[in-house]
């Protein structure tokens, strides 16, 4: 049984589509990244994966339930964005109440020193700074030992160090087989620390499959070279090239076949070509072609 | 569940604005007041010290019913605290039943502050059996009131349910005849007062301690009113949860 199933599910709000049928399938045990610009639609992904919100066609499933039965099973634990804590409570009595709503739960301690909360057990979360109030969300998320972990960009507002405790924490929750979905703009923690990357744009699908994959997919390498004031027209059809961008007279070709590209470049124009460098595309790049607003 | 409406109880117990409203306040008047006036006699012939006392456990009472659910309510759901208990599995309709049960609760130290006040500082003393009427009556009556709470945190934004509770609160406490007895109004203005929850509820209290017991009509009209606010509350929790 898969653990999230996206059955053509699809949100509008009014007239406008947050999310348009989208349709995708995880593995349990899997950490997947769910990358997109902001607006490209991951927050309602997710709250409809929570049933936090009902799609308006189609269907979501958490290990074959719909998500508020998995919700009520206690399959569920989420990191949202929006999350103040209650301000007069300790960080062990947030902890404590949350663990106690699910069947199955993980060990107060094990909870507190999962998310570095260790030290802070005993102050109030009104007393809390951005990224540690951040590491108590996330060890809510994880209190009831749910089999699915939803987070929602779960490292704003994190410091440097809350943010490599908090990665340390999750890949521990995630080596015991559970599923983790987390939504990112940062293109550095989908490459890092997913086995999977699905790339919404757009309230769609526009790129599924490993960060390895969706590089090669969006075009491999990226050609720069200096233009000064030659016109640019014809570059964009030049073999192997996926896109081509001229600014303050440089240009910039991305490339599925460098070595076709640079060939036609040098003899099938009669551009001077200057300055010419020529490298890989990075995550960064693949994102961006595979994102940019039509 | 019980832990979780022992933290929501413990919260309100914890914040700064309960202690103030509820405890620091309605104490304070009636020590002011009954300093000034309780040796003279009020309506129903009882001392004013007495009739003070159930004014004040009134307010105290309303006071905590009201502030312990509006605001804390409104901003749990604006702040995602809200959604973050809904994706466990807690049922929602706890939320409300722990959050009204809470409210109950946090009224019973008002109520206990004002009365130890007059017992202690004012030497008033009460047949056991008006006591026996008089605490479960002001008790049970802040019903309507933690329900019309809930019902402002559930309609509105934090920053308009803080002022609309404290308005309604010391609106309702006026109308109501908690701040100046209604028999020293006027005519129009004792038919407003006559027809506020507030005045309703604390008649329970005033005619218990001149010795007239509970008032059949009195006891009727706070249950109309605990139905009539308890079905609105509960109308805009399910709007407010609701999944759209």
């Amino acid at each position: 049984m898969k653990a999230i199933v996206f059955d053509q599910a699809g949100k509008r709000f009014g007239d406008v589509t947050a999310v348009g049928g989208l349709s995708f399938a995880i593995e349990p045990g899997s950490t997947v990244a769910l990358l997109g610009r902001n607006g490209a639609g991951k927050s309602t992904t997710i709250r409809m994966l929570l049933g936090l919100l009902e799609p308006s066609s189609g269907a979501v499933y958490v290990h074959g339930r719909p998500p508020r039965a998995a919700a009520a099973a206690g399959e569920l634990g989420a990191m949202l964005q929006e999350g103040r804590l209650i301000p007069e409570l300790t960080v062990r009595e947030l902890v404590a109440l949350v663990r106690g709503l699910y069947p199955r739960p993980l060990d107060l301690d094990e909870i507190l020193g999962l998310a570095g909360l260790t030290g802070l057990a005993r102050r109030r979360a009104g007393t809390l700074s951005g990224g540690q109030a951040q590491r108590v969300r996330f060890a809510l998320a994880v209190a009831g030992a749910p089999r699915v972990l939803v987070l929602d960009e779960p490292t704003a507002a994190m410091d440097v160090e809350s943010r490599l405790r908090f990665w340390d924490g999750m890949r521990d929750y995630a080596a015991d087989g559970r599923t983790v979905l987390f939504a990112t703009h940062h293109l550095e923690e989908a490459d890092e620390h997913a086995d999977r990357v699905i790339v919404l744009a757009g309230g769609g699908l526009a790129a599924d499959g490993t960060a390895a994959r969706i590089k090669a997919a969006a075009g491999g390498h990226v050609i720069r070279f200096a233009l000064g004031g030659q016109p640019a027209s014809g570059l964009d059809r030049l073999p192997g090239v996926t896109s081509a961008e001229v600014a303050g007279g440089t240009a910039v070709l991305r490339t599925d076949d460098a070595d076709a590209t640079l060939a036609a470049l040098y003899r099938r124009t009669t551009l001077d070509v200057r300055d010419l460098e020529l490298s890989a595309a990075g995550l960064e790049a693949a994102f961006l072609a595979l994102t940019r607003e039509p | 569940m019980l832990y979780y409406a022992r933290i929501e109880t413990l919260r309100t117990l914890r914040n700064k604005r309960y202690a103030i409203f509820v405890v620091v306040f309605p104490v304070a008047l009636y020590l002011i007041n009954s300093g000034i006036y309780g040796e003279q006699t009020a309506a129903g012939g009882v001392r004013q010290s007495v009739y003070l006392m159930v004014s004040m456990a009134c307010y105290g009472a309303l006071a905590a019913a009201m502030m312990s659910t509006a605001l804390p309510w409104a901003q749990e759901r604006s702040s995602g605290w809200s959604d973050q208990l809904r994706v466990t599995p807690l049922p929602g309709w706890t939320v409300i039943a722990v959050k009204a049960g809470a409210a109950l609760l946090l009224v019973l130290p008002a109520l206990a502050l004002v009365f130890a006040a007059a017992v202690i500082v004012a030497g008033v003393s009460l047949p056991a059996g008006q006591w026996a009427l008089l605490v479960p009556a002001l008790w049970l009556g802040t019903i309507p009131f933690a329900a019309l709470g809930l019902a402002i945190g559930s309609l509105l934004p934090p920053d308009a349910a803080q002022p609309a509770a404290i308005a309604a609160m010391f609106g309702l406490s006026l109308a109501g005849g908690l701040w100046f007895p209604v028999e020293i109004m006027s005519g129009p203005l004792r038919a407003v007062a006559a027809a506020t929850p507030v005045y309703r509820y604390a008649e329970l209290g005033w005619s218990v301690v001149a010795g007239g017991g509970l008032p059949a009509a009195g006891l009727l009209s706070v249950l109309a009113w605990a139905v009539a606010l308890g079905a609105a509350a509960v109308h805009a929790f399910r709007r407010a949860t609701v999944r759209s």
